[in-house]
């Protein structure tokens, strides 16, 4: 899913306190996993809005909403009449809801009430890791199920490099070394010869490298 | 709490059974007590201020 953090309340506040209307809206689905943007976390930061606009003699009307994603047409239709009376959205989804409400709403400034972080899972309650970098050619099928291009900070195919110590990277102690990682998978999974297989150059134009990417299914 | 100006101290979660009733009666005394020794809250002033300006306001113009 796409993990997501809080933007610090003085910023988010310097961005919209000029308006005199505000919609706070919620994206109920990945970044409500992380308690960061869903329609509690709106409501949440609408009355923190209210509090601050209160104590700066700031008068503002904050209304708060949310969808289950800002990704999807669909969804906006249950929120049609809130968007189309908002005189600025602030949104709590991720990059990509926001840059969608631009996109549908060409008249209407919206504004990031988060950092858009990584794609991770939920390690533990309230502990989420980065686990995938959407690097377009998936190479987890060679490397016993351990991503190298996200969990190896130096990206590296053919590792580990001489900075892994008792299986931890040398950028922190925290962080595991992916490689050790793979090496290990490959043990338990009896196919520890594929280690010894030196990985091609990765085609990196299927990354960001080649711009922005598009997916269109056919038949649709 | 703190982003918003409010001191922290005026908010305090307890965990009692329904079957603690003194013990409620008694946190509420004294939370009821430590609030008013910490004064009105902050957003209380501010409505308070804009209030008495609207009040002014109008006295003006009439």
């Amino acid at each position: 899913m796409i993990v997501g953090e809080q933007k610090p309340f003085d910023e988010i506040w310097e961005m919209v306190k000029g308006h005199r209307q505000l919609t706070v809206f919620g994206c109920n689905t990945c970044v409500a996993v992380c308690h960061q943007g869903g329609n509690k976390e709106a409501e949440i930061l609408a009355s923190l809005l209210r509090m601050r606009a209160t104590q700066e003699g700031v008068t503002m009307d904050i209304v708060d909403g949310g969808i289950e994603r800002q990704c999807e047409h669909p969804f906006f239709e249950a929120a049609q009449t809130l968007m189309e009376g908002s005189e600025a959205v602030l949104s709590l989804a991720c990059g990509i809801g926001v840059q969608f409400i631009a996109g549908k709403y060409p008249s209407t400034p919206v504004y990031p009430a988060l950092n858009t972080t990584f794609l991770g899972d939920v390690q533990a309650e309230g502990v989420f890791t980065e686990k995938c970098q959407a690097c377009g050619d998936c190479v987890l099928g060679a490397t016993g199920g351990v991503c190298p291009v996200s969990r190896c900070c130096k990206r590296l195919f053919n590792g580990p490099c001489g900075g892994s110590t008792d299986g931890k990277c040398e950028i922190s102690k925290e962080i595991d070394c992916a490689w050790q990682l793979v090496v290990d998978r490959l043990e338990a999974l009896g196919k520890l010869d594929d280690y010894e297989k030196i990985v091609p150059i990765k085609d990196w134009s299927k990354d960001r490298s080649g711009g922005p990417r598009r997916f269109r299914m056919e038949g649709f | 709490m703190q982003l918003v100006g409010i001191d922290p101290e005026r908010l305090t979660f307890y965990n009692l059974s329904a079957a603690q009733g003194p013990r409620w009666a008694e946190i509420c005394t004294e939370f009821t007590a430590k609030i008013y020794k910490l004064g009105p809250s902050p957003i209380w002033l501010a409505l308070r201020r804009l209030e008495q300006s609207k009040i002014s306001s109008v006295n003006h113009t009439a």
